[in-house]
């Protein structure tokens, strides 16, 4: 199979992955339940996951670190914390229904700061007339899925310090791919999977939050601390980490978050350049193809869309799966970013790549791209 | 073996405090606290020799990590000390 579905989860892990997970099943249990050693291996490793993570995110207290099922699960958490029944929030034009269901439960006045792709100085200038203050949160994801657009986070991040509205980045494309400081940014909170650009397993996400934000449960029940009382604990990650910890993933997680560090986070973002740039390069052949590429590059990561004239992009991508090219065809779940770029209707194919796609992939599925437009 | 023990909120805080204390030259090992010392239920410490006490919350202040209580373990018994 040629993968090229990493937005959904990078499918193709470090060889460490696997061996932690194994080594986890075997070795740990539950961490902060005890004080034998599978127990204490399993918070020692917890502990390292934690203390990875923030090194790589620039966070000083490993303790703001929460483990979550995934992405979604953290974005829940932080859009509660912040914002109200019926409260006021800004976003971009790129969200994904992570963002914007949670928002809808709330009911919440969301106010949408639309711009074209690729054009950062839109972005901001239409983020800068939103945010005011009584905002109760600016949501903005740092790469959307379905584009692999690099929304302008920073400058947005300054907005917000700017008007005291609190920040919430959607990393999920993002994470272990590029640079990300959240003591720079300043947000209150940085949700992102542990399954796709950290390659851990799936079921894996990570929430970062601000010392000074109170966070809302989502879950109650036992943290193995603070057993008498029945309210959660006021502190992190106890707060937010009700039940027993998913070790296998944690375990995997950081195997995956050490290659990252080992190979370098600027080497797979060039990689996913490259071949991002070789996978417009072959495509932009084909006449029928409507491409959404960053110009220049610069604002893109490893995350292309295409469409194949008027027609439903599901016929490209079950096209593709019959030759064993796995890509995402549809509205990846972020209609709002489809309805901004006018592909509501037809979708995208939607190709995206890890640290472990090859130049001749990209070209085999180009080759396959052009063979199915051209016999239609 | 006469020893002290600093009680933590939860073990990610213990852990906390123990890298602190090895960063700083201290040896200590994470306990799990008896459970009639805290009125809060479970609870994580971490346990050192009585010669370390003060550099290791001298070590802690720098971090500033603050014990939720520390006990003189001697002679059998568990006695509070003031920090």
């Amino acid at each position: 199979m040629i993968y090229l579905d990493s937005a959904a989860t990078t499918f193709q892990k470090p060889a460490g992955v696997a061996a932690a997970i194994w080594d986890a099943l075997a070795t740990m249990s539950s961490p902060g339940r005890g004080g034998y050693s599978a127990a204490m291996k399993a918070a020692d490793t917890a502990f390292q996951c934690r203390s990875a993570l923030a090194d790589l995110f620039h966070l000083s207290n490993p303790e703001q670190v929460v483990f979550t099922m995934n992405a979604t699960h953290a974005l829940n958490i932080a859009i509660k914390s912040l914002v109200p029944p019926g409260g006021r929030a800004v976003i971009s034009g790129y969200e994904h229904n992570a963002v914007t269901r949670p928002l809808a439960a709330l009911s919440a006045q969301v106010s949408v700061a639309s711009s074209p792709l690729f054009h950062p100085e839109e972005a901001v200038e239409a983020f800068r007339r939103l945010i005011v203050p009584g905002v109760n949160a600016v949501i903005c994801n740092h790469v959307s899925n379905v584009f692999g657009y690099i929304q302008p986070v920073e400058e947005i991040a300054a907005l917000c310090q700017k008007s005291g509205v609190p920040l919430i980045v959607d990393a999920s494309q993002s994470a272990g791919v590029l640079p990300l400081n959240m003591e720079a940014l300043g947000a209150a909170f940085i949700a992102m999977p542990g399954h796709k650009g950290l390659y851990g397993p799936q079921g894996t996400g990570v929430l970062l939050c601000r010392e000074d934000v109170p966070t809302e449960t989502l879950l109650e029940g036992g943290t193995g601390s603070m057993s008498l009382q029945q309210q959660m604990p006021d502190f992190l990650p106890d707060r937010l980490e009700a039940g027993t910890h998913n070790m296998p993933g944690i375990a995997g997680l950081l195997a995956g978050v050490r290659y990252i560090r080992n190979r370098g986070m600027d080497k797979i973002l060039d990689r996913e350049r490259r071949l991002i740039r070789s996978a417009v390069v072959e495509l932009e052949k084909i006449p029928e193809l409507r491409i959404f590429a960053s110009p220049d590059g610069k604002h893109q990561a490893g995350v292309l869309s295409v469409v194949a004239g008027h027609q439903d992009a599901e016929k490209l991508g079950r096209a593709l799966a019959e030759k064993n090219i796995a890509v995402r065809a549809g509205l990846h779940c972020a209609p709002l970013a489809h309805h901004n770029a006018g592909t509501l209707d037809t979708g995208t194919v939607r190709i995206s790549v890890s640290d472990f796609n090859t130049l001749d992939e990209i070209a085999r599925m180009a080759a396959a791209v052009r063979n199915s437009v051209m016999t239609g | 073996m006469e020893h002290y023990i600093i009680l933590a909120r939860s073990v990610t805080y213990a852990q906390r405090m123990q890298k602190a204390l090895t960063r700083a030259g201290i040896r200590c090992q994470i306990y799990r606290a008896p459970r009639d010392l805290t009125d809060l239920g479970c609870a994580y410490a971490v346990r050192l020799a009585v010669t370390d006490l003060p550099a290791a919350l001298t070590a802690l202040h720098q971090e500033s990590l603050d014990p939720v209580q520390i006990f003189l373990y001697q002679r059998g018994l568990y006695q509070e000390v003031s920090p």
